[in-house]
């Protein structure tokens, strides 16, 4: 009987993996709209529902939303969002900011909503809230 | 160096800011294209999936820096659906088809175009140009991962490797196949000048190419690879001026292809019954 032929490669060893690192949080970010009050207090409110569409977490504890402004132009009252995605490549990208706009045109008092992507600063994982982290370990994500 | 406002560019500036942009996603989008052939087709299931989500990230990136052409008037159509192919700024390297099961060539490629992109994206670190400096971060954190992957599997593909092993000949093949072609990520647009002189990026393609001599040569080497004359052809295809390989010709009726069939066929489904036969 013959031996086993050695190992071609050695011993198995686990493949690389990716490290993502948690990045420096600019002092402005995550905000979650807490200070907000009136109009803008209910555009918050209404874009938490709003879950990111692969996981059970809302997108404001993911930390995609920079900020929500309320204006007045003319008699209409115009709610800009600013947010950003977490990759460039998310495939999500019109399906959420449609979400978001609609989310944010449908509270009342609103007449009109804008939605400013951005990617500066750069979403990292440390802006996710603890609420938002909890959410993503319930769904099983480690975090 | 003044900042340009995207709002009120003169017609030499808009023409740099055009031809850079163009030049940073046409790379990004055929380089995505030409990964997608390996969709299903990976020598393993991780090697599929990582090129998958690499092509994505290329895509993403493209429709960056596609959205800031878009601000400056184009339509996704005009910019590609319906673009003359001869149009297209990238560099050859991006365009060229694989040899059939040509693993090395897939990792090789990706390997000269990470570095060359990671020196590229590096040079616009002082733009003058703002909506290129507010992706540019985003960006080049996720180039990261990509030399990685490459390097990871170049190091893979030639660990103990003999002159002769299969590895480093079929390696060697693709690096002598693709390096002239590799070289025209260093050729500029006809707006080169103007777009050192305006500052939207501060470095010339061409003094990029030293750079990534300093970095490829001797990795290539250190694998057991002899790297060819680092100096391009004077005849042949150049990309970024617009003239390409019949290969591009290719991927562009491929890529193109539903976008046609979308346009043409329902209108020609939805005649008129009345109007049919007479």
């Amino acid at each position: 009987m013959s031996e086993a032929p050695e190992a071609p490669f050695g011993e198995p060893e686990y493949c690389g993996y990716t490290e993502y690192a948690d990045g420096v949080v600019p002092e402005s970010l995550p905000n979650t709209g807490s200070d907000a009050t009136g109009l803008e207090r209910a555009v918050w409110d209404a874009v938490y529902e709003i879950e990111d569409p692969e996981m059970p977490v809302s997108i404001v504890d993911l930390g995609l939303i920079y900020g929500i402004g309320v204006r007045d132009i003319g008699d209409e009252t115009e709610v800009t969002v600013r947010m950003t995605l977490t990759y460039t490549g998310c495939p999500a990208r019109d399906m959420l900011t449609d979400d978001v706009r609609e989310t944010a045109a449908g509270v009342e008092g609103i007449d009109d909503a804008r939605v400013e992507l951005v990617w500066s600063p750069e979403w990292n994982l440390s802006m996710v809230t603890d609420a938002g982290k909890e959410s993503l370990r319930e769904f099983g994500v480690s975090i | 160096m003044t900042e340009l406002d995207p709002r009120d560019l003169s017609e030499t500036e808009y023409a740099a800011v055009t031809a850079e942009l163009e030049t940073l996603a046409d790379d990004q989008f055929v380089v995505a294209e030409r990964y997608t052939d390996w969709q299903t087709r990976g020598p393993t299931l991780e090697a599929d999936i990582a090129v998958a989500n690499i092509a994505q990230d290329e895509y993403g990136h493209a429709r960056l820096w596609y959205d800031l052409l878009e601000d400056l008037g184009h339509t996704e159509q005009e910019l590609i659906w319906e673009r003359d192919p001869a149009s297209f700024r990238h560099a050859t390297l991006l365009e060229l088809g694989y040899e059939t099961g040509g693993w090395a060539d897939c990792v090789l490629r990706g390997y000269l175009y990470d570095v060359f992109e990671q020196l590229h994206l590096g040079a616009l670190e002082e733009t003058t140009y703002p909506r290129i400096a507010d992706r540019l971060g985003k960006v080049q954190g996720e180039e990261g991962y990509h030399r990685e992957h490459t390097e990871s599997w170049l190091d893979r593909l030639t660990e103990d490797a003999a002159p002769g092993d299969e590895a480093l000949v079929r390696l060697q093949a693709a690096l002598d196949r693709l390096y002239p072609h590799a070289l025209t990520l260093f050729e500029p647009t006809e707006h080169e000048t103007q777009i050192v002189e305006l500052g939207v990026r501060s470095t010339p393609l061409a003094d990029l190419r030293g750079d990534w001599l300093a970095i490829t040569t001797p990795f290539l080497g250190g694998l057991g690879l002899d790297v060819p004359d680092p100096e391009l052809p004077e005849s042949g295809v150049r990309g970024r001026d617009g003239t390409h390989t019949d290969d591009w010709e290719r991927l562009y009726n491929e890529f193109t292809y539903t976008y046609e069939m979308l346009d043409r066929e329902p209108r020609k489904l939805l005649v008129d019954p009345d109007e049919v036969g007479g």
